[in-house]
């Protein structure tokens, strides 16, 4: 027997508390009787449930039609049993096959429908990835580059290795990793289409090769487990509501031996001088803001518990602080501008801050530019860097 | 690798990306077979596609359903040839494999079927009814939701060749 025997191949979960039959993995079975516990399930789901049952095949990676067949069957037959059933089939915009194919059953019976989970992968992230806000990005990698080029080869980045950017947005981290450090393969991953279709322009204007750019939602990816020697993931747990999901995926992805490279901030000690206190009051506002919308953008020195609760070993933590020294303080005035309409424009009214608020809010970032750009003024956004070791 | 040559008068040139051989026997021996290669041939062929991961999911997904059919045939002694060549945003799956004259005529009416413009009707009444998915019914989903042109071509011996073109590289999901 092979170790490929052993490996579990899919799972089925039963969750009675939402009504939601789960199946995930490769369920290509020659015979059915393979897949007898798994029927089993989803008929007992059947005969318990009122009202809605809900199956959720987002994680299915394959199924041949012999198990396509053999659960759309029971789902058809429960249809016409009891039409006061409903189901909802959840595919993944993520998984090619899946819409397609699950698709025909509500075709076939009007009490089935689809629902491809797509676009909210990541609550409140809509305010970040509006065309406009690209150049920010550009300008925000720019900085932030300074610095990271120095710090990467201390978390495990070196020429040649394998490496994956989850959560790449537009793809400008992986094509300066791809200049600075060669490294053979790089998988960049990101669940916006738009800023894939911008990164895979910039690759084609540029001629640059050894990137693969795919579409998929970082919390429950495509790609085959242990493969990478390197996987960053930059500023993005701090706006996904349940990052432990996102660092479940990173770990699973990465080879034994390898590391997992996150960023991200801590808004609350963004900071400038002059004036000081405008600035820090605004920034703690940015943190509740956020905190809003299930985003926690202080989630920077908690990066090592984080890792280490994912089962990483060998964790290290750096920071450092983007300010308006590095380079041309007009671009740091620039990132802060876009912050200010963003924050306190859409965000501020999605939340429902009154105009009183939005001033003193908006207040706090028009201080901190005036800090970025006076000839004797210091203005700094800090960054915490951490990494960790998947155990052999 | 011999390049592929068609004798079809304007018939695009397919480019050949990899070729997997096994004696028949051997690939019947185990059926998870049908699963490693259709893994690891979409993974060495979706490299540079614009998206790997989607492109090889994808197209192992086909991919499988063809081997497994081909796993079902009856067969007399032979080689299993899998190739699989490029033409733009279409990649092209040739499986050869031995096979009874009475499956020659099988595969020759089911690919017939699943080019008629009644295949997704056929499909959706096998999807619907009590019977387990015949291999006819498999080759007619692959039409119907991979957008697949398939037919069938004369090979050496007592082989057939199942030729299935796939736009995957341009399906909208």
């Amino acid at each position: 027997m092979s170790p490929y025997d052993l490996l579990p191949r899919f799972k089925a979960q039963y969750d009675a508390n939402n009504q939601e039959f789960s199946i995930s993995g490769v369920v290509r079975p020659q015979a059915i009787d393979e897949l007898g516990p798994s029927i089993a399930l989803l008929r007992g789901a059947i005969d318990r449930v009122r009202g809605v049952l809900y199956v959720n095949v987002r994680r299915l990676t394959q199924m041949n039609n012999a198990a396509f067949h053999a659960f759309s069957r029971i789902i058809i037959d429960a249809c016409r049993a009891r039409p006061d059933l409903k189901f909802v089939v959840i595919t993944s915009s993520v998984v090619g096959w899946t819409s397609r194919k699950f698709g025909r059953l509500s075709g076939i019976e009007p009490n089935i429908t689809i629902e491809e989970y797509d676009s909210e992968f990541y609550p409140g992230q809509g305010f970040l990835e509006e065309g406009g806000f690209v150049p920010i990005l550009r300008s925000q990698t720019k900085m932030t580059w300074r610095h990271e080029r120095a710090i990467l080869p201390r978390h495990g980045m070196r020429q040649g290795i394998v490496m994956a950017d989850i959560c790449c947005g537009i793809g400008d981290f992986a094509v300066l990793v791809q200049k600075e450090f060669q490294p053979a393969r790089i998988v960049a991953l990101d669940h916006s289409k738009s800023s894939l279709d911008y990164a895979r322009q910039v690759m084609r204007e540029f001629d640059i090769r050894g990137i693969e750019y795919t579409y998929g939602d970082a919390s429950e990816m495509l790609l085959d487990e242990a493969q990478f020697d390197l996987v960053t993931c930059r500023h993005s747990l701090q706006i996904f509501n349940r990052p432990e999901l996102i660092l479940k995926e990173l770990y699973r992805v990465c080879k034994p031996g390898g590391r997992v490279y996150i960023t991200n901030e801590k808004n609350s000690h963004c900071l400038g001088e002059p004036r000081a206190e405008s600035i820090r009051w605004t920034y703690n506002e940015v943190a509740k803001l956020f905190g809003h919308f299930e985003m926690d953008v202080e989630l920077g020195p908690k990066s090592r518990r984080y890792l280490m609760e994912a089962g990483f070993e060998d964790i290290r933590v750096e920071t450092f602080m983007v300010t308006n020294l590095d380079g041309d303080p007009q671009d740091f005035a620039d990132i802060i501008a876009a912050w200010a309409d963003v924050y306190a424009g859409e965000m501020a009214t999605r939340r429902g801050d009154g105009p009183e608020f939005v001033a003193r809010f908006r207040q706090g970032f028009q201080d901190h530019i005036f800090a970025a750009l006076h000839p004797k003024g210091y203005a700094g956004w800090p960054i915490w860097v951490a990494s960790g070791r998947r155990p052999q | 690798m011999e390049p592929v040559h068609h004798e079809l008068a304007g018939e695009p040139t397919f480019a050949p990306m990899i070729q997997i051989e096994m004696e028949i026997k051997t690939f019947v021996s185990a059926w998870r077979h049908c699963d490693y290669v259709s893994t690891y041939m979409a993974r060495m062929i979706s490299q540079n596609r614009s998206d790997s991961v989607r492109h090889s999911n994808l197209f192992s997904s086909a991919f499988n359903e063809l081997l497994e059919v081909a796993f079902r045939s009856r067969h007399g002694d032979g080689e299993l040839a899998c190739r699989v060549s490029r033409h733009g945003a279409t990649d092209r799956i040739e499986l050869t494999f031995p096979c009874v004259p009475e499956e020659r005529q099988f595969y020759e009416e089911a690919m017939s079927q699943a080019t008629g413009t009644e295949a997704r009707e056929r499909y959706l009444n096998s999807v619907s009814g009590d019977l387990a998915p015949s291999r006819e019914i498999v080759l007619l989903e692959l039409a119907v939701d991979y957008n697949a042109i398939l037919r069938v071509e004369e090979a050496d011996g007592n082989a057939i060749r199942l030729v299935v073109d796939l736009p995957l590289e341009g399906l909208r999901h």
